[in-house]
């Protein structure tokens, strides 16, 4: 079984939430205690009981009052999951067969260096202090079931299938290039994006911070030859030249 | 619906005016994005841009109350450009029709039809009517140039509704009405339909109605109604209302709309003779000439055995309105306030923060002796006598709560708009002591059944003989437990003997007694059938020897493409899923459009029923007869009506028959920019004037202190009074306070900052809200002054959440005045005013 | 016996084996998060245990490291010419017959090492603590990911090296981490400055 994905399409997300209700259902998370700030959008953020936003932005429009765009706003699914490389603990965050960014809230031990790792600023902590992100509804899919947003989706806004079928679907569809196609070794959530992506709140390229790449490429390498290195040069030094003896001075 | 949701994917264009259906009926969209993605066009008619208005082609911003002249304009455009379907008008509608000479229009005197009265705010319609010819029949002109026809009255009335003057009144640019008109009368060519839906942005106006009937004639005018794709679409506020009507829960209707007798109708005679409608029409249906079959079905199911042909089938027994009394909701709860209930059942609802002007509503429930509360939660209702304003010390009022179960507790039907009569499962047991309503019925019908049987009582007749056969009953007569199935099969119908077809020799069975009908057509007037609403016959029937629930039915198939769906639960009638659907095809039956074949007389095919060639294919056609073109047996399409035809002349109506514009109760103009003299709609009852009424019901138009127009409506996140959602944190969440939105202009000149506390206040009373400052509402430019509009949610209530934090209803700002023919309260177009709190 | 000379004081050899083994420890653990090792993790009873304890080694570390600068930071910043003898002939580690400048108590090499030990110290506990104690401070903890990682490096080569020239590489050091004293000829030999300091002090 090959990679998944959902595909979310703009164009025909509504705002009418279901998704973010069916996801708490699901995940059985509990509500958040809010207010209205002066918008629809509510919670203001992802929070540790909120995995799926939809953000609504009004942009200026020539033709009507305004542009209303709504979008769900989530955890990506990077292949090359930024999260994962930084994360410390041993099977806390993990991949699927699906190719989800799954975790364990058990063997999460709350450094929270995910945050940052994450180029869109996903994770959350719980009361807790354990991760709390979408997990595709991990357990969900592994009974064949699709996630609980795209089973709930009126419009097909949110579409969950085979990774490469998404993107070949789209490209029928006119979608020459989905946002995340090929950024991070491919995003697990792909966007159908017609306007530019920063519209809807997203980096034209998201990206891993530099240092982590640094760290992962070459710090992390150089911390085992260094040492490796080094006890192997001191074993050589002490075969080769011996110890520094006082009898053997001139 | 004359249509169904699935059918909106057809549509090569959707207006969507009066309705916000991407908020409220999220699940629609998934079938107007159908329809887009084929390459229909979304027009999206709103004072607000709304998130249907996001998903739009064309978006049209128009200021709350003056639809009718943004549609008038549009009737103009479609007949002044020659853009209607006119084979369509011609054959199906009564647009050849002559008018009688001394009919006359708002045109000719300043805003009123001819007929009428003052004193009396009603219209005497006798000049409302045809010219009839010798056969009795309406006088024709199929050229429609005939200046008495209704096209040329038609034409007549609407060329006083100019683009500009539209624009004007509506504050539409003339450029956008320009292309809605011009995209949505496109649909007037055959191979192109539109289709309509609409909400409570229509109906709650003092011109609700007429509203729509200006929509139908537009529809009727491009041949869009009978058509996959086309008709007029209420989506309905809840999923059952549409079963609520149809089971007669209004005051003026019995079940399948049967209306409610009235004291002068004294015998089942004059009750028949009153609605049974005749006609010399030979090619008309005339559907309702079965109505002695249907009530006589109605009685034989409520009363049984005890009703038989020499009591008049218990006709006697039924509750009689007082002649011309109007016991809707509005003078409900105005009689209420002036004291003349002892006692309310507040079954499922929550009027003191659902009803327009909720201040009166919750100052009437306090002179009552008693109330009834049936519902899951406590509500603003049932604790009234604590609320804001109130001191409890001083309401003597006693009210009882009897909890009942949600719809996922207990099983059986709802009817949704398109008519989907769908079976529902119960998936958990009843919260703690609460009970299924129908449990809750029955318990209440034991306890006043055996009180009247021992008390007696003034007439205790026609509870005491009411058929009640729901389930095993005990040693006491009581149902134990009763069974909906057992209802639902009432509903269906039974024959009460062996029944005979007797116009074929030798009489031919057509059911056998004590098997369930299989359908309307078999009901009799006789006494020998039940049917507790026609409309539903053979929705639970015996098929081929066996007992079939049909609205349980889980077919996936599909076979016209269309979307019918046939084997997918059961619409009523008989599964029909568009109604007047004979109205898509051509006299010879030919589908105006081939590529959307709703259905098609196939002259060959051999019909099982007559063993004659010749029979309909697709949809469950509107009646089996031949098309219109065979001279012997054809119909016409329109077969609730007696002439066959549908009516462009609405002479049924209270208030006129073209829609004419008149402007809301409230509203920020001193004139009607069509009719100096008649400002608001002349029929509608006004609670308050200034000569008398009650102070309660004060409404105060165009006056400095109250100066924006204020709609109500719904989110997505709540659902009505938000009893039910309020409780549900996951959409509390979503949606948790009251909030008003408002244009950034407005907000600019009261120097308001979105997110602040703001209170909105009309002359019956204020609420708090938070500001949404947004460019989803501009100012209007109406008759060369700027108007601002905003708008706010109702769902909110002082009792939940406890603390307060979600505000009060916005109920508590909208009027006492209702539309004229169906009374629904004029809560989307009124006045307020708006301040920094 | 041999006449023998205090090289290192009794705190000067607890503090030592304070950092030593906190030192050790936090590397252990810290190869266990930048590898995922479960073994390791294992050993110190899981890896939300495994981060206490790497966080409070933190401190004591840090506390070491702090009380360290009074013990050699004065001796590790006298250079002179000879330090850059020293550096030319590599200590002399690399003749089996070495011609070395003569040293001050500490040589080049072991003050170069004390500095090098101080400043990555001294990063990768800031760095350490910002990770811990400013979480999801985005900006901070990337650079402070950053800092802590090389800092890492750096004194994973750098502490082994110590360890082998303090020990097997040359005989009779090891013994002043032990009893704080050498014997005056080999101090003469490999330290003759401080033995000459000694003396004219005396």
């Amino acid at each position: 079984m090959g990679r998944k994905a959902l595909l979310i399409s703009p164009e025909l997300c509504i705002g009418c939430r279901a998704c973010q209700v069916a996801c708490k259902s699901w995940q059985q998370l509990p509500a958040d205690k809010t207010k209205n700030t002066g918008s629809y959008e509510n919670p203001g953020d992802l929070t540790p009981n909120l995995y799926n936003k939809i953000r609504f932005v009004e942009v200026p429009s020539q033709e009507n009052p305004v542009r209303w765009l709504f979008v769900s706003q989530r955890c990506m699914h990077c292949d090359d999951a930024g999260c994962m490389k930084i994360c410390p603990a041993p099977g806390a965050l993990y991949k699927t067969k699906e190719g989800i960014v799954a975790f364990n809230k058990d063997k999460c031990i709350g450094c929270k260096l995910c945050v940052a790792g994450c180029p869109f600023d996903v994770p959350r902590y719980d009361e807790k202090g354990k991760i709390s992100k979408c997990n595709l509804c991990e357990d969900r899919v592994a009974e064949n079931m699709i996630p609980a947003c795209a089973k709930t989706c009126p419009t097909g806004s949110i579409k969950y299938g085979d990774w490469d079928e998404m993107v070949a679907s789209s490209k029928k569809a006119g979608y020459e290039k989905l946002y995340g196609q090929m950024d991070l070794g491919g995003l697990g959530v792909l966007y159908a994006f017609k306007d530019t992506p920063k519209l809807y709140g997203l980096n034209e390229r998201p990206q891993i911070p530099e240092s982590i790449v640094f760290w992962h490429n070459v710090l992390k390498p150089l911390a085992y030859i260094g040492l490796g290195g080094v006890v192997a040069a001191s074993a050589l030094h002490y075969l080769l030249i011996g110890p520094h003896k006082e009898e053997e001075e001139v | 619906m004359t249509n169904h949701w699935i059918d909106v994917k057809n549509a090569d264009v959707i207006l969507v005016m009066g309705g916000n259906p991407a908020s409220n009926h999220p699940i629609s969209m998934k079938w107007i994005m159908k329809a887009r993605e084929k390459g229909a066009k979304l027009i999206v008619v709103d004072p607000r841009f709304t998130q249907t208005a996001a998903k739009a082609d064309i978006y049209a911003q128009i200021r709350s109350g003056t639809d009718i002249a943004f549609l008038g304009g549009m009737i103009k455009y479609i007949i002044d450009n020659n853009l209607y379907f006119k084979e369509y008008v011609i054959n199906y509608t009564d647009a050849p029709f002559i008018v009688k000479e001394d009919f006359k229009m708002p045109g000719e005197l300043d805003g009123l039809y001819s007929g009428y009265d003052e004193k009396t705010r009603k219209y005497d319609k006798a000049t409302w009517s045809f010219q009839m010819d010798e056969n009795g029949l309406p006088k024709r002109d199929n050229s429609l140039k005939d200046p008495r026809s209704v096209f040329q009255l038609l034409k007549k009335h609407y060329s006083r509704y100019t683009i500009d003057k539209v624009s004007e009144v509506t504050g539409t640019p003339k450029e956008k009405l320009l292309q809605v008109y011009k995209t949505y009368a496109s649909t007037g060519k055959p191979n192109r339909v539109g289709t309509e839906l609409y909400a409570m942005g229509w109906t709650q106006h003092t011109v609700g109605t007429q509203n729509i009937r200006a929509m139908s004639i537009i529809q009727l005018l491009l041949g869009n109604i009978g058509m996959a794709g086309g008709g007029i679409n209420a989506l309905r506020g809840e999923s059952n209302v549409q079963g609520a009507t149809d089971y007669g829960v209004l005051f003026h209707i019995l079940t399948g709309y049967n209306p409610t007798p009235s004291a002068s109708l004294v015998d089942l005679k004059s009750y028949i003779e009153k609605f049974t409608p005749k006609t010399k029409e030979t090619r008309s249906v005339n559907w309702w000439s079965n109505r002695p079959k249907y009530i006589t079905s109605y009685l034989k199911a409520i009363y049984g055995s005890k009703a038989t042909e020499e009591n008049d089938y218990c006709y006697s027994y039924l509750p009689k309105l007082d002649d011309g009394m109007n016991a809707s909701w509005l003078n409900l709860f105005d009689n209420m306030y002036k004291g003349k209930f002892e006692g309310f059942f507040a079954w499922g609802q929550n009027p003191a923060c659902s009803s327009a002007n909720a201040n009166k509503v919750r100052k009437a429930l306090a002179k009552l002796k008693w109330m009834v509360n049936v519902n899951l939660w406590e509500n603003e209702t049932s604790t009234f006598w604590k609320g804001p304003e109130m001191n409890p010390k001083d309401i003597e009022t006693e009210v009882f709560m009897l909890p009942c179960s949600a719809s996922m507790e207990k099983e059986g039907s709802i009817s949704n708009s398109g008519r989907l009569a769908q079976w529902r499962y119960k998936a958990v047991e009843p919260y703690g002591q609460s009970l299924p309503d129908a449990e809750i019925m029955n318990e209440l019908y034991y306890r006043v059944k055996r009180l009247y049987q021992k008390e007696g009582g003034k007439f205790p007749d026609p509870i005491i003989n009411l058929t009640w056969d729901y389930g095993e009953k005990d040693k006491d007569g009581k149902v134990k437990h009763l069974d909906i199935h057992a209802v639902a099969k009432e509903i269906n119908g039974y024959y009460l003997e062996d029944v005979y077809d007797k116009k074929v020799d030798p009489p031919k069975l057509i059911g056998k007694k004590g098997e369930l009908i299989n359908g309307f057509p078999n009901l009799q007037a006789d006494g020998t059938t039940s049917c507790g609403n026609w409309l539903y016959c053979g929705s639970y029937a015996h098929v081929d020897g066996k007992i079939v629930n049909k609205m349980a039915k889980r077919g996936k198939d599909d076979p016209t493409g269309l979307g019918l769906f046939p084997n997918w639960a059961w619409s009523w009638p008989l599964n029909r899923r568009v109604i007047y659907n004979r109205a898509s095809v051509d006299p010879k039956g030919n589908p105006w459009d081939p590529n959307r074949a709703i259905i098609k007389w196939n002259p060959t095919k051999i019909n099982p029923a007559t063993n004659k060639p010749g029979m309909w294919e697709g949809d469950i056609p509107d009646g089996p007869a031949p098309p219109l073109a065979d001279e012997k047996a054809g119909k016409l399409p329109f077969i609730m009506k007696p002439l066959g035809v549908a009516s462009l002349f609405g002479a049924g109506l209270a208030d006129g028959p073209f829609p004419e514009h008149y402007e809301p109760l409230e509203c920020p103009l001193q004139e009607n920019p069509f009719s100096k003299k008649q400002r608001i709609n002349p029929t509608i009852k006004l609670f308050y004037s200034k000569e008398g009424g009650l102070q309660e019901d004060i409404f105060l138009s165009c006056d400095v202190r109250f100066p924006y127009v204020c709609s109500t409506y719904r989110v997505t996140e709540h659902w009505q009074t938000g009893v039910m959602t309020r409780h549900t944190p996951w959409l509390l969440e979503l949606q948790p306070q009251l909030f008003v939105e408002i244009s950034k202009e407005l907000a600019a000149e009261k120097n308001i900052k979105t997110g602040d506390k703001v209170i909105v206040s009309s002359a019956r009373g204020k609420v708090w809200a938070i500001a949404n400052v947004t460019d989803r509402l501009k100012p209007f430019k109406v008759m060369n002054s700027t108007i601002h509009q905003v708008g706010l949610p109702y769902h909110y209530g002082w009792k939940f959440p406890v603390d307060g934090s979600g505000g009060d209803t916005a109920n508590l700002l909208t009027p006492t005045v209702g539309d004229p023919n169906t009374m629904i309260p004029e809560s989307k177009a009124f006045m307020v005013n708006i301040e920094k709190a | 016996m041999a006449e023998m000379v205090r090289k290192a004081s009794a705190f000067e050899i607890f503090n030592h084996w304070v950092l030593a083994i906190s030192c050790l420890l936090l590397a252990l653990s810290g190869y266990g998060f930048l590898f995922k090792l479960e073994g390791i993790t294992a050993l110190f009873g899981g890896a939300n245990a495994m981060k206490d304890i790497h966080n409070y080694l933190g401190i004591v570390f840090t506390l070491s490291l702090f009380l360290s600068i009074f013990n050699w930071l004065k001796d590790a910043l006298s250079f002179d010419s000879d330090d850059i003898k020293w550096i030319a002939c590599a200590g002399g580690y690399l003749s089996k017959h070495p011609k070395v400048p003569p040293m001050g108590k500490l040589n080049t090499g072991q003050k170069l090492y004390y500095l090098a030990l101080l400043a990555f110290g001294i990063a990768i506990a800031i760095s350490g603590f910002v990770i811990w104690l400013m979480p999801g401070q985005r900006n901070y903890i990337i650079l402070s990911h950053l800092v802590h990682n090389i800092s890492f490096v750096v004194l994973m080569i750098a502490v082994p090296v110590h360890i082998y020239l303090a020990t097997i590489a040359n005989p009779g050091t090891f013994r002043i981490m032990v009893y704080g004293t050498v014997p005056y000829k080999w101090a003469a030999k490999r330290h003759p400055k401080w033995i000459q300091e000694l003396s004219h002090g005396k």
